[in-house]
């Protein structure tokens, strides 16, 4: 059961090359941005000295919050691309193949339809984020190395100023927990793109689309209420992951006494309160319920 | 002798078309049925319900299973061939034989990679690289390594040029089919597979117009050539279609004596093409 949805598994990847190329092209992005800016900055060499001894000058806790807003930067444009990817991939897994007509030959091997779409699921909530959790780890290491080879050739002392600082296993940790989460959290949309995908006939990015936008007017028009209209924009809008912001850690005292180990991505995080939260489970009743109907659509409807 | 497909009022509707209408039917073990019938006819509509690719009315048993209920036990002994386009472009040979491996309890790669070697599919190629006959020789390749009790033939040899189609039905014989296996194939270009057949049924407009062995078709179906005196005597003997060719009669006759129909004119026996057209047409008057 598990060897066979591995192998289900495996060969989305084979099928969506974008899975790992999407991921590679934004590290290779990133990186050539950084370097850029690494010698653009090396132009104006007296002030990168100042901010050099500046940096070795200040505290461990600066320093431990720059890189981290570093490395912060360069995941973001990783999950943004990955979100886009996502979309993408479930619109068309299942739309593909039944263009292709490749779908008559899945269908003639012992896979049943739900464990062809599970695979499919699978691979938009768990291998898509795995995949980019691997490059995002990439391109820190890479960016970091490119960060000390610029910090060394400035004078400076890399594995102080770099790799004594950065809090690189809380950022991952964060983001790995981030990565894996928001895929949870959003899955109600994976779920209604999966369904369209397997049932739309043409357009699977239009129908997916317009019924987000024209379902809550109607529903407004009719029934003067706005309740999907909120759920979609409390949904994407949100993510129940973080402690509330205490408002007392931004007064003059608490930031002094900030140290460096409070400096910490990991500690906004509260799993407890996503794994509690009624959105949480609702969600993903919505994305069974929809999973569920591509499913059925898979193996009922006649393709001819 | 066991049979494999049972079939009793069978019938599946598309809203007011009867795509298959009330059709019943048996293949024995061992057996290779040609089903033959024009466009529209209702061969897929058949044939996926056999698969379980659609439901229907009526009872059809397959293996002892009910194919639409059981479909993931039945494609474990079942393997089929719908279209020569179906295998998915994007993929590598080795990928499609790792799948295989990994997900059909009953495929051997050995036996896939042996009859790959004798044709000129490179194992690195994508399917988009072959040529249409290479990726029905990469199809059946796969098909024939799995150790199926019942293979489902759709048209195998669309678009192919003669070449392939012969090589293919040479490769299916020699390969795949050993007396204790059982096909079940359609296909328009019925000259080319008469031979290799032991059973077959014409189906029409969701009807079956014939379901016979090949062996008993001498002994039901004669075609005569006549022409004068005798053309009207023999047309009294009821024939079930009559055509002109040459200036002369050409009759098909179902269920009447051959030795009483050969004073009469030349009595042999008709071909699967020209029975399939008597009883069209016959069938239609």
């Amino acid at each position: 059961m598990i060897a066979h949805q591995l192998a289900l598994v495996r060969r989305e990847l084979w099928e969506h090359r974008s899975i790992f190329i999407t991921p590679a092209a934004v590290g290779l992005v990133v990186t050539l941005l950084v370097i850029t800016a690494y010698v653009a900055a090396s132009g104006f060499g007296g002030h990168v000295d100042i901010a050099i001894i500046t940096a070795q000058n200040v505290g461990e806790t600066e320093r431990r919050a720059a890189l981290m807003a570093f490395l912060a930067g360069i995941t973001s444009v990783f999950i943004l691309a990955a979100g886009i990817l996502t979309i993408f991939y479930c619109l068309d897994t299942l739309y593909a193949e039944r263009k292709d007509k490749s779908i008559l030959f899945w269908r003639s091997l012992p896979v049943t339809d739900a464990e062809t779409v599970i695979s499919k699921l699978l691979t938009a909530a768990f291998a898509i984020p795995l995949i980019t959790f691997a490059a995002i780890v990439v391109a820190h290491l890479v960016n970091l190395v490119v960060s000390s080879i610029f910090v060394s050739i400035e004078g400076g002392s890399a594995a102080r100023l770099i790799w004594g600082s950065v809090p690189i296993f809380d950022v991952w940790t964060f983001f790995l927990v981030l990565l894996i989460a928001t895929p949870l959290w959003l899955s109600p949309f994976i779920g209604w793109f999966l369904f369209v995908s397997a049932w739309t006939k043409r357009s699977p990015l239009l129908t997916a689309f317009l019924p987000l936008l024209i379902v809550p007017m109607l529903e407004y028009f009719i029934l003067r209420t706005t309740y999907l209209w909120e759920a979609i924009i409390t949904r994407t809008g949100s993510l129940p992951l973080f402690r509330i912001a205490d408002v007392s850690v931004f007064d003059e005292d608490s930031l002094r006494d900030m140290t460096a180990d409070s400096v910490s991505l990991l500690a906004i995080v509260d799993i407890f309160k996503f794994i509690s939260h009624p959105g949480f489970w609702i969600g993903l009743v919505v994305c069974g319920l929809f999973t569920t109907a591509a499913i059925y659509v898979r193996r009922y409807r006649d393709e001819s | 002798m066991t049979s494999l497909v049972t079939a009793s009022n069978v019938s599946k509707r598309y809203g007011d078309v009867r795509a298959v209408d009330n059709v019943s039917f048996e293949i024995e073990k061992g057996r290779i049925m040609g089903l033959i019938g024009p466009n529209g006819a209702g061969k897929t509509t058949l044939l996926k319900a056999v698969l379980g690719l659609t439901d229907f009315d009526g009872q059809l048993s397959v293996l002892g299973l009910d194919p639409f209920r059981q479909r993931k036990q039945l494609m474990q002994n079942i393997s089929f061939i719908a279209d020569v386009a179906v295998l998915p472009r994007w993929i590598k040979v080795t990928q499609l034989l790792d799948f295989m491996e990994s997900t059909h309890p009953n495929f051997s790669r050995k036996r896939a990679e042996e009859l790959l070697s004798r044709t000129k599919v490179r194992k690195d190629a994508k399917v988009r690289e072959l040529s249409k006959g290479m990726v029905t020789q990469l199809h059946l390749s796969i098909i024939t390594a799995i150790d199926a009790k019942l293979l489902v033939l759709d048209e195998p040899t669309l678009g192919l040029d003669i070449i392939f189609r012969k090589e293919f039905y040479g490769n299916l014989l020699s390969d795949y089919f050993d007396g204790e296996r059982t096909i079940l194939i359609t296909t328009h270009q019925v000259e080319e597979i008469e031979n290799l057949l032991t059973d077959i049924m014409f189906i029409n407009e969701g009807r079956i117009l014939l379901d016979s062995s090949m062996e008993s078709l001498p002994e039901n179906f004669v075609e005569l050539t006549t022409s004068g005196e005798d053309a009207d005597k023999a047309r009294r003997l009821g024939p079930i279609h009559e055509r002109d060719v040459f200036g002369k009669k050409v009759m098909t006759f179902e269920g009447v004596d051959r030795e009483h129909l050969a004073r009469l004119g030349e009595a042999h026996t008709p071909s699967v093409a020209d029975l399939f057209v008597a009883k069209v047409k016959g069938a239609a008057a």
